[in-house]
């Protein structure tokens, strides 16, 4: 169906710092003389302006120009027109931007700055080294009992300070999104190397410990109905006042105090919470010598998590779970429950409240409300997806089967997926704000999960038709992210619409060999130009490299005028980003 | 309330019709005092007005009134629509005219009133073309009033409010106001706001009321306010005073299922394509010469000292919007109008003309031209372009597009030998000049330049001693009598039409003509008014003009050209079909002596195949329009292709086609009385649009494959925003003789 594009091996800079006094740094580089080039003519944009640059250097047939605004790589000779001229800038590559004298160092460059000192090595590398790369940091210093969101640093860009908490709000969906990375490499090793090779046994120990984290998330609050938590902590790890922290007791648990909830007034509220956990699940934190009464988990959950969760579902039960009849089983039993939760309470996740949380709500009832109106495209199709997905991997109709009729046919659920473009373009009016620039960025992989769900499970045509039709009312704002995250299932989706695979292959080549969420300097940059917006953030015109931007999730519109996203380098991120991507890409054929 | 009334004061201010800018500038003065008072006198009153020239030039002649209107502003009594210089006709500026309309004003209205336009307003322009939704939106724009054409003109497009969307994605919410954006009077009232009343039951959203004496300028005036408050208190509640930016938010809270419209909103005044050649072409050359020169001053300001001159461009362009404006560019307003247009166009023009100089004789100072030993030379006429140089003169030919261009160039001077920057020999011809004195010869040569770049060739005089032994560069041109051809076609002209009757593909010997070609047309244009309201197609031919000569005036290694001359009554049409070698189109350069009342000349083209399918160049993209026979709004280009087959015209400066089956044809004079306003014509001394001497050029462009993927961008764009060839003197400089400056 696709031909396949050959993903090359690519330079990727690997950037070490060093403080001034440290003895690694040759003494020559102090005392390199510094002589501002000649850049009259110079025949691209360059990131800062001529006059600021301040010295050069050449590593074979690359020139390299020192600015006091940051660090110009000139490769005349570059295959791709984006790798002719690269930038390299503080926080991320460099200490600060005032770099002072280089030094060619065989290949690589000596940079001297400011405050300190950068080795700048280009390494050509693969792809799949650069995957395995990204895994091995996310495993090493992100992994939090097999959650994969973010982690935070005592001490700025040193990955070995690491905290040992720190969680995420949406853990269970960038977690879940992390092991359908993993589970589609392990599906593509066992198909190339076989399910006994070594790298094939390891892609299958991190692709399970993935899972089984997801899945705990979905078991944690030991309510027995299916109920989803947001994330959990250990009662070693300090509570964030961020949302609501129910503490688990015996068979019952209690809400914390937090700004939330006493605004919510729910303080102490009580809740059911015996239920028992399936042990295999459980065993990610009672081998730590965690009890079930040291377990605070987040409540509220939103439809983010609930829509991975099903996609993952999908993804485990037919790649993972195959080889692994004990996790299928829980699979299975855990969608089923999470289906029967939101069947029987009316399209809603039930909160210990008895009432809906904030953000999982799929019912009538919210569509005709003012809100709801703009969300109701987005969520039919997401609680449509839950039911195929549930129907697929339980091999059951009934109920299921009953509950997608009466949606379609009563409620006519699929009819509001192609309507999102015309009420997302009226909210923006009656709002006044940009689109695309000014929506909700997180919504792309709710609208990516649930589509590409529909529309590889939907069997009957017009019903087919429709989900398409809404896949492709998101496309204006998806597409301009470039980001093979959601143009890959796109393309598998929807087989007849292009998508530009050379700009995926920009993403793969340019996204960085490490998450430490450093920031770069794009603000003040001189080859960049930058809108405002009604809402009043600030976009640049034109997508930039992704190692030219700031780091973070799926969530965020990669044009955003800004230097750094999440804690700059006192985080690192999870690597689901770049699994997620690739490996799904891989197995569906569209890269060698 | 979901089906309220927003009563839309204000008052249609046409700055040119039928009266001069002068009084029109006037009217907008009376009328902006007018709607003050009338805010202060009548509680609840919001007045909305478009066009920020009208504002602009409140501020300099009356900046008393206009520091009241800024306070009503920020008060949301007074409510500036349509971030754009006027409202301009909606087909014929191109989409960098668009872009500039939105540039000068919004920027304007960001530091006036602290705040840009968020609804597109053209009430009264003549059509809407297909991309105005993006140009709309990238201007700050989402959403737009319209009202022509009427229902009575196309039914399809949906009624009252929809979604109009155009083919890159952009969208904006349309309001198509019903019958009449100046609704007056007590009649006029009483008769449109029952229509209104049920309109908003029926859609379940709330309307429009466009409200105040308009065209002249005036507004709402007292009486009708007072009567619109007793129609409130005998129980229009509905009726509320609101302006377009509250009318879509307020609908935009409802839960709303309106339609969506994906193509133009066409036709109205179809004759406005082509009426009054003189702006059409004033419009086309303003606008390509604009944006080419401020390109080299940008270049010339990044490398040299020479200043950007972003103030006069913005002061050029702003004379080009404003003759954008709906009347004027549609050719419809009275003739004493376009004195004071052709003055206007010519300062911009003299401003890109003075900038462009400028900056690339900056430029070109740069360029290394030095010769050794051309320092030793003694004579004055040695260093200077006289004849008998020693040294071959440089010229450095500068391309404005972002891709390499291939174009004959002509400088003033005969020559004997033309090379490249790197010493090849290119193909030149020594071609009449338009002077009788000195030698009567140019020379024409093939320019090869990069993209937005430059190029330098060197031009030996004709009796140089210093040339040497050389190789001419090889024509591919042939010439058999009334057959001519190059390396790509074959073209025949028929010796009894003057028309061409078969062009070849060398490639693979297909032919492209299947009927009449080039044989100009005359068309009755009687019933039209200058408009041409309610007439759509232009059918009725008169006849085929007759052929008076043909002869081959030109075969040469650089081209070859074909003269034709054709009468019709007192009237006649010149034609040099040019055929160049290297190059796949015939040029058509042009001279109509006109002197035809109330006819129209069209070109047609007529191709081989089935299935014919038309296509035209529309401002930010192209359209694919039914082979019916309606009259067209394109830009530089439209296009007739059939199995796979086509050809296009292309123009420097007309705007109007038609396109029946296989034959597809460019109008290329439409001769009305001036503002002739539905035809009645009471006797007078008529002066007509188009009579006198027309001067104006066409191409033929045969092509495989769509039209849209046959590079006729790239030619149209090429063939009316030409290589400029440079003389220049002999200096050392560090930049080379040819780059690309687009890199």
């Amino acid at each position: 169906m696709f031909k396949p594009y050959k993903l090359k091996d690519h330079v990727c800079r690997f950037c070490k710092m060093f403080s001034l006094d440290d003895p690694a740094v040759p003494k020559v580089l102090f005392e390199a003389e510094s002589v501002k080039p000649d850049l009259a003519g110079f025949p691209y944009p360059l990131p800062s302006k001529k006059a600021d640059y301040t010295c050069s250097a050449k590593t074979g047939s690359v020139e390299w120009y020192g600015a006091t605004n940051g660090l110009t790589r000139y490769d005349a000779a570059a295959e791709r027109e984006e790798d002719i001229v690269m930038y390299f800038s503080a926080d991320r590559d460099l200490p600060d931007n005032n770099v002072k004298s280089l030094l060619a160092d065989g290949e690589n460059l000596w940079v001297l700055t400011e405050t300190g000192a950068t080795h700048i090595e280009m390494k050509l590398i693969s792809a799949e080294e650069k995957a395995d790369i990204l895994r091995a940091e996310s495993e090493k210093y992100v992994d939090r009992r097999g959650m994969k969101s973010q982690k935070y640093l005592r001490e700025g860009r040193n990955l070995d300070s690491i905290l040992p908490y720190g969680h995420s709000d949406n853990d269970g969906c960038f977690t879940a999104a992390y092991a359908i990375g993993e589970i589609f490499r392990y599906a593509v090793y066992k198909r190339e190397k076989g399910i006994d090779h070594p790298d094939t046994v390891t892609a299958k120990k991190y692709a399970t410990r993935a899972t089984e984290a997801t899945l705990l998330l979905m078991h944690i609050s030991g309510r027995g109905d299916g109920f989803v938590a947001r994330t959990y902590l250990c009662a070693d790890e300090p509570v964030p006042d961020d949302g609501i922290f129910i503490k688990k007791q015996g068979d019952k648990g209690y809400v914390l105090e937090t700004t939330c909830s006493q605004e919510w007034n729910c303080v102490g509220a009580e809740c059911y919470a015996g239920a028992e956990i399936p042990a295999r699940l459980a065993k990610l934190y009672r081998d730590l010598g965690y009890s079930d009464d040291d377990i605070i988990y987040k409540a509220d959950t939103s439809s983010d998590e609930i829509s991975t969760h099903f996609l993952f579902f999908k993804i485990a039960h037919d790649h993972l779970a195959c080889d692994d009849p004990e996790l299928d089983e829980i699979i299975v039993s855990t969608c089923k429950g999470l289906m029967n939760h939101i069947i029987d309470n009316g399209y809603i996740l039930k909160d210990f409240t008895g009432k809906s949380t904030s953000w999982a709500k799929w019912n009538e009832e919210y569509f005709n409300s003012d809100f709801g109106y703009v969300d109701a495209c987005l969520n039919s199709a997401e609680v449509l997806m839950y039911h195929l997905v549930t129907m697929d991997i339980t091999g059951e109709q009934g109920k299921w089967r009953e509950s997608y009729d009466y949606l379609v046919n009563e409620k006519h659920y699929a009819d509001y997926a192609p309507k999102h473009f015309d009420r997302l373009m009226q909210a923006s009016i009656q709002m006044e704000f940009d689109y695309p620039e000014d929506i909700m960025y997180g919504d792309h992989m709710l609208a990516v999960c649930s589509f590409y769900g529909l529309c590889t499970l939907e069997k009957d045509e017009k019903l087919l038709e429709k989900y398409r039709m809404g896949f492709k009312s998101w496309r204006t704002s998806l597409a301009r992210e470039h980001n093979p995250g959601y143009d890959i299932p796109y393309m598998l989706a929807c087989p007849d619409n292009d998508v530009d695979i050379e700009a995926l292959a920009t993403w793969f080549y340019r996204t960085n060999a490490s998450r430490l969420a450093a920031g770069v300097s794009l603000i003040g940059r001189h080859d960049v130009a930058v809108k405002k917006q009604l809402m009043g953030n600030e976009e640049i015109s034109v997508l930039l490299p992704s190692d030219e931007r700031f780091i973070s999730k799926y969530d965020r519109d990669p044009l955003y005028y800004k230097n750094e996203d999440s804690g700059g380098i006192m985080c690192v991120e999870s690597a689901y980003v770049y699994g997620f991507a690739y490996w799904m890409g891989r197995y569906y054929g569209f890269f060698e | 309330m979901k089906n309220k009334i927003h009563i839309i004061s204000n008052a249609h201010l046409d700055p040119i019709w039928l009266w001069r800018w002068q009084e029109g500038c006037g009217e907008v003065l009376q009328t902006f005092r007018s709607a003050v008072d009338r805010i202060k006198e009548y509680k609840g009153m919001i007045f909305t007005c478009s066009s920020a020239s009208y504002y602009k030039w409140v501020e300099e002649i009356d900046p008393e009134l206009f520091e009241e209107i800024r306070k009503l502003v920020k008060k949301g009594k007074w409510v500036p629509v349509n971030g754009w210089w006027v409202q301009p006709d909606c087909n014929i500026p191109d989409a960098e005219s668009f872009a500039r309309q939105a540039l000068y004003s919004q920027l304007y209205y960001y530091e006036k009133f602290g705040t840009i336009c968020k609804t597109g307003y053209n009430v009264d322009s003549f059509g809407h073309s297909a991309m105005l939704p993006q140009l709309l939106t990238q201007g700050g724009m989402k959403c737009y009033v319209m009202m022509r054409p009427g229902m009575h003109e196309n039914s399809e497009i949906p009624e009252n409010l929809f979604w109009w969307d155009s083919a890159d994605g952009s969208r904006v919410l349309t309001y198509r106001i019903r019958d009449c954006y100046c609704i007056n009077g007590k009649n006029g009232i009483d008769n449109e706001l029952p229509i209104l009343r049920d309109r908003a039951e029926k859609t379940g959203h709330g309307m429009m009321f466009f409200f105040g004496v308009g065209n002249h300028g005036g507004g709402p005036t007292k009486g009708d306010l007072d009567y619109l408050l007793e129609l409130q208190e005998e129980g229009f509640e509905e009726l509320e005073y609101s302006s377009p930016d509250e009318y879509f938010s307020e609908v935009c809270a409802g839960q709303l299922d309106i339609p969506v419209w994906s193509d133009e909103l066409q036709h109205h005044a179809s004759g406005c394509y082509s009426a009054t050649s003189m702006i059409k072409q004033l419009n086309r050359k303003a606008e390509n010469w604009l944006a080419s020169a401020e390109k080299w001053n940008s270049v010339a300001a990044s490398i040299s000292d020479l200043p950007a001159s972003t103030k006069a461009f913005g002061d050029a362009w702003k004379e080009v919007c404003f003759n954008q404006f709906h009347d004027i560019l549609c050719g419809c307003s009275i003739m004493e109008a376009y004195d004071d247009v052709r003055d206007s166009m010519g300062y911009a023009m003299t401003v890109a003309a003075k900038e462009e100089n400028k900056a690339m004789l900056k430029i070109a100072n740069f360029v290394d031209t030095w010769l050794d030993g051309v320092s030793d030379s003694v004579t004055c006429n040695e260093r200077h372009h006289c004849r008998n140089l020693k040294f071959p003169r440089p010229v450095i030919v500068f391309n404005p597009h972002s891709y390499e261009v291939e174009q004959p160039v002509r400088t003033y001077h005969p020559s004997a030998r033309v090379t490249d920057c790197d010493g090849n020999d290119v193909l030149f011809q020594n071609v009449r000049s338009s002077r009788s004195d000195g030698t009567h010869l140019d020379t024409v040569f093939n320019a090869k330049v990069p993209a937005l770049g430059y190029a330098t060739y060197w031009l030996w005089f004709e009796d140089s001693k210093e040339i040497g032994d050389f190789k001419k560069a090889e024509s591919s041109l042939k010439c058999d009598g009334l057959t001519i051809e190059n390396e790509f076609i074959r073209v025949k002209f028929d010796e009894k039409t003057g028309g061409i009757s078969s062009i070849i593909n060398k490639a693979d010997g297909s032919e492209f003509i299947g009927g009449e070609t080039c044989v100009p047309t005359v068309i009755d244009n009687s019933e039209a008014d200058t408009w041409a309201h309610n007439i759509f197609k232009f059918d009725k031919v008169l006849g085929t003009m007759k052929l008076e000569s043909i002869d081959v005036v030109e075969n040469g290694d650089a081209r070859i050209v074909v003269r034709t001359k054709h009468v019709y009554n007192g009237s006649y049409l010149k034609q040099d079909f040019i055929l160049h070698s290297g190059l796949e189109q015939i040029r058509v350069k042009c001279k109509a002596l006109w002197q035809e009342p109330l006819t129209i000349l069209k070109m047609p083209v007529t191709i081989n195949g089935n299935n014919p399918i038309s296509t035209y160049e529309i401002p930010a993209g192209i359209i694919k329009r039914p082979c019916n026979g309606e009259e067209e709004p394109a830009l530089n280009w439209g296009d007739v292709t059939a199995d796979g087959k086509g050809v296009a015209l292309v123009s420097d400066s007309k705007y109007s086609y038609d396109c029946t089956g296989n034959t597809l044809r460019l109008t290329l004079i439409r001769n009305s009385i001036f503002a002739d306003h539905y035809s009645d014509r009471p006797y007078a001394d008529f002066n007509y649009t188009d009579e006198g001497i027309n001067r104006f050029e066409y191409a033929v462009y045969p092509h495989i494959g769509q039209a849209e993927d046959s590079g006729i961008q790239r030619f149209a764009a090429t063939f009316n925003n030409r290589l400029v060839a440079v003389p220049v003197g002999y200096h050392k400089g560090k930049c080379l003789k040819s780059i690309a400056l687009s890199a």
